[in-house]
């Protein structure tokens, strides 16, 4: 078996003997911890809830408040700052205070606030960008410290798994909005108000899961790392509380944060945004050379997410099998294929199902996998604030990556830049190996 | 982590700890759900006493009051009306209206012929476009694509413009984007999409990816159009040609123009400066291209419509109203002077037709 990457620098023996003996006790398997069920169902619960309110907001500001859209999407670039600042400020609070669970569940009491801003009555344009505001930056609170608090829960053979799970159920839940948020209004035509409703009633059940099912701390480190090492294997005794093992002073935080392992990861998940082009140009792209009307728009969202679904746990297995590195390399491998599909002269369904197969496969190969890679490079008393960071510089890198492909699109055409980005997403994926393969 | 360890903290939770818990959560979910179940029936409850009211209408004949000056709009009652292209009397429009069974977001009319954009909302949210006749009866359908937005016929109505808004999906955050398509309306067919017209720019042709159209206006000789193009973060008016298919820019920051019965100048919304969701309703003459702002001073978004050469009327929504669903159409003089006031209550959408409706 293919040893996978482990918790915390420098890989010590007792360690390695500790991972020896784990497979025998769990057996790799779908068997997952409780509280990654829990997580996953208030995952579930709150992307059920969004997308709740996603599918039906244009309908409701053109139709029922007579908006021109375009007011509303005028904010979408301005909370990407924003939400940068307050995940890594809210991963270094959870990991110094370790209340990973109430930071958590501070972000998704946020998003459910910004339900209820829209049933304030008299809707205006800044009610509802308010409250598309608050719902971001409530996702870019809670995203660390609840891969965090996954990591923790999962054994650290089963992390793939554990992320894959979430990251299934979190998909089912955001596949699911849509259909719950068009049951309402069928029920009750035109009554868009009822939706958000409903869309708030289940962002706060899922809140209430997270606060009276996953502990305030996750359970402690077994083997004290960073500290002294005690023996391996040992469970930590029943009374003690979870915190002491857990904290660390800010200098070692900075430290774990700062390691070589965590910077490999950290250029490599960048690199790789940084040739990441987004969906909407792919979407765009097929859209125009595949003669796809827009009104399959929605279609080609479903089909991607539902290959994300179908593949996140297999590739979440198999990332733990085989080694996270590789799976992460490959998912962008898939990506790949999605920019080799689009230049080559394929064309009709082939091309669509190529399309949206390699881009369902990259998501499932790359969003869970790459926390789980970057768990088991982090201690446990600063695994938000390294996770927050990777996460940071992976969407701000996505950022920098579609704002640069949208001018050379324009500057150059669809083809030099597609090409472009190809070629870039190979130079990347080069780069990326060689900082993973000591990993690997 | 090891799943010992795992299992000795979940022990550390008293099973009577646990209990509580459970209880708990259940209190929570069942008052959440109770509560928006009561906010549903609250709901549905609220619209039925002014449903009734509203469900009287007088006898009225259609053909006769369309051959007189009219006004076409789409109805914001409360009621069974709601979202129906409803006709008023333009001498007496605090009469009666009549109700037509057309069920429009957007609607335009000029004295032939009429032009509705609707919705109809579900799982898979589809959109139509439809030309109808002076009697009212659907007449032609056209397929449209994303939320219906501005609808606009040509004086004679021989060519619609229709404006849709495109949203993005859950993992596309870039937003919106509009799409803005002509039709022949006596031919029955597609002219085709402004994005695919040549663009230049101060003489120069500029072929942006970003770039949105929205808000066609028709001049009378069924040919020059006037239309807002965004790229780059500025909004620009354009003026084209459909023979040639062309577009060139005139000026920034107009949006969503309507040209003068007369043709000399063009009602529009601008962008107030350092806001992102103010509007001034201000009137363009064409021939000097000097602005003159409106004495309306609250936000208009709405493509304006022209009541006669001296008068621009628009839509707002009634802000005392809790669900914000009731529009009215109000007037402003156009050369800036005056005081607002409403032209048609409870009313969206409006094409004033002085000449009547012929077919």
């Amino acid at each position: 078996m293919y040893s996978t990457l482990r918790d915390g620098p420098p890989p010590r023996p007792s360690e390695a003997a500790s991972d020896q003996s784990r497979p025998a006790r769990r057996p790799a398997g779908l068997a997952v911890a409780p509280v990654v069920l829990m997580l996953g169902l208030t995952s579930m619960l709150t992307d059920l809830s969004t997308e709740m309110v996603t599918a039906v907001l244009p309908l409701y500001l053109v139709l029922s408040l007579g908006f021109s859209p375009l007011q509303v999407g005028v904010v979408n670039g301005l909370y990407q700052g924003v939400t940068a600042l307050v995940r890594l400020a809210g991963g270094v609070a959870s990991d110094r205070f370790g209340r990973h669970r109430d930071v958590a569940a501070a972000g998704y009491a946020l998003s459910v606030l910004s339900r209820f801003a829209l049933l304030v009555p008299g809707g205006s344009a800044a009610v509802v960008s308010g409250s598309i505001v608050t719902d971001r930056v409530g996702k870019g609170i809670r995203t660390a410290p609840r891969d965090a608090l996954l990591s923790l829960a999962a054994t650290e053979n089963g992390l793939g798994v554990a992320f894959g799970v979430h990251r299934a159920m979190d998909t089912f839940g955001a596949m699911l909005g849509p259909v719950a948020a068009f049951a309402v209004l069928s029920t009750v035509p035109g009554s868009y108000r009822l939706v958000f409703a409903v869309s708030a009633c289940a962002g706060v059940v899922g809140l209430a899961v997270l606060v009276f099912f996953v502990d305030r701390s996750p359970a402690p480190e077994p083997a004290g790392r960073p500290g002294p090492s005690a023996p391996t294997g040992t469970a930590a005794p029943a009374d003690m509380p979870a915190q002491p093992t857990m904290k660390m002073s800010l200098r070692d935080m900075m430290l774990a944060v700062t390691d070589r392992r965590l910077r490999r990861i950290l250029v490599a998940g960048c690199v790789l945004a940084l040739a990441t082009i987004g969906d909407a140009f792919i979407y765009l792209r097929m859209q125009r050379t595949l003669e796809i009307t827009p009104t399959m728009f929605p279609l080609l969202a479903a089909g991607t997410s539902g290959m994300y679904l179908l593949t996140s746990v297999p590739l979440g297995r198999l990332a733990d099998r085989i080694g996270r590195a590789r799976v992460f390399l490959g998912g962008f491998g898939a990506l790949l294929g999605v920019y080799v599909t689009l230049l080559s002269p394929l064309r009709g369904m082939t091309a669509l199902l190529c399309c949206l197969g390699f881009l369902g496969l990259y998501y499932a190969a790359t969003d869970g996998v790459l926390s789980a890679l970057t768990s088991a490079a982090l201690p446990a008393g600063a695994r938000t604030t390294g996770l927050a960071l990777v996460q940071t510089g992976v969407s701000l890198g996505q950022l920098a990556a579609s704002a640069a492909f949208g001018a050379l699109w324009t500057v150059a055409g669809v083809e030099t830049a597609l090409t472009a980005a190809a070629v870039l997403l190979a130079v990347a994926l080069a780069i990326a190996w060689s900082a993973l393969r000591r990993t690997m | 982590m090891t799943a010992s360890t795992r299992s000795s903290a979940r022990s550390t939770v008293p099973r009577s700890n646990r209990w509580r818990r459970r209880a708990a959560f259940a209190v929570v979910v069942l008052c959440a759900v109770a509560l928006t179940i009561g906010y549903g029936i609250s709901l549905a409850h609220r619209s039925s006493p002014v449903a009734a009211q509203a469900a009287s209408p007088r006898p009225i004949d259609l053909t006769s009051l369309l051959r007189t000056p009219v006004v076409v709009f789409r109805s914001s009652e409360r009621g069974p009306s709601y979202g129906e292209v409803s006709v008023a009397k333009l001498n007496d429009l605090t009469a009666p209206r009549v109700v037509t069974n057309l069920q429009c977001d957007r609607v335009d009319m000029v004295a032939t012929v009429g032009l509705c954009l609707a919705a109809s909302p579900g799982i898979y949210t589809s959109y139509k476009a439809f030309t109808f006749s002076a009697d009212m009866q659907v007449r032609h359908g056209f397929n449209i694509v994303g939320i219906p937005s501005r609808a606009r016929l040509s004086p004679d109505g021989r060519l619609a413009a229709v404006t849709t808004f495109v949203s993005g999906h859950s993992y596309a955050s870039a937003g919106f984007s509009t799409a803005t398509t002509l039709y022949d309306v006596s031919a029955g067919r597609e002219i085709g999409n402004l994005e695919s017209f040549t663009v230049t720019r101060d003489g120069k042709e500029i072929h942006p990816t970003d770039a949105n159209f929205w808000g066609v206006t028709f001049d009378h000789d069924d040919d020059r159009l006037y239309a807002t193009l965004s790229t780059g973060g500025q909004t620009y008016l354009v003026v084209g040609s459909i023979r040639t298919r062309t577009l060139r820019t005139l000026t920034t920051n107009v949006e969503c123009p309507s040209l003068s019965p007369d043709g000399t100048r063009i009602a529009f919304k601008k962008r107030a400066q350092g806001s992102l969701v103010q509007w001034r309703l201000t009137v363009l003459d064409l021939a000097t291209m000097r602005e003159t702002p409106l004495a309306e001073t609250r936000s208009v978004d709405d493509q304006a419509a022209w009541f006669d050469q001296n008068t621009v009327a628009y839509g707002l929504p009634r802000t005392s109203d809790q669900d914000s669903v009731i529009n009215d159409v109000w007037g402003v003089a156009a050369d800036g002077s005056g005081t607002p006031r409403v032209l048609v209550a409870q009313a969206w959408s409006p094409a004033f037709v002085q000449t009547g409706i012929s077919g």
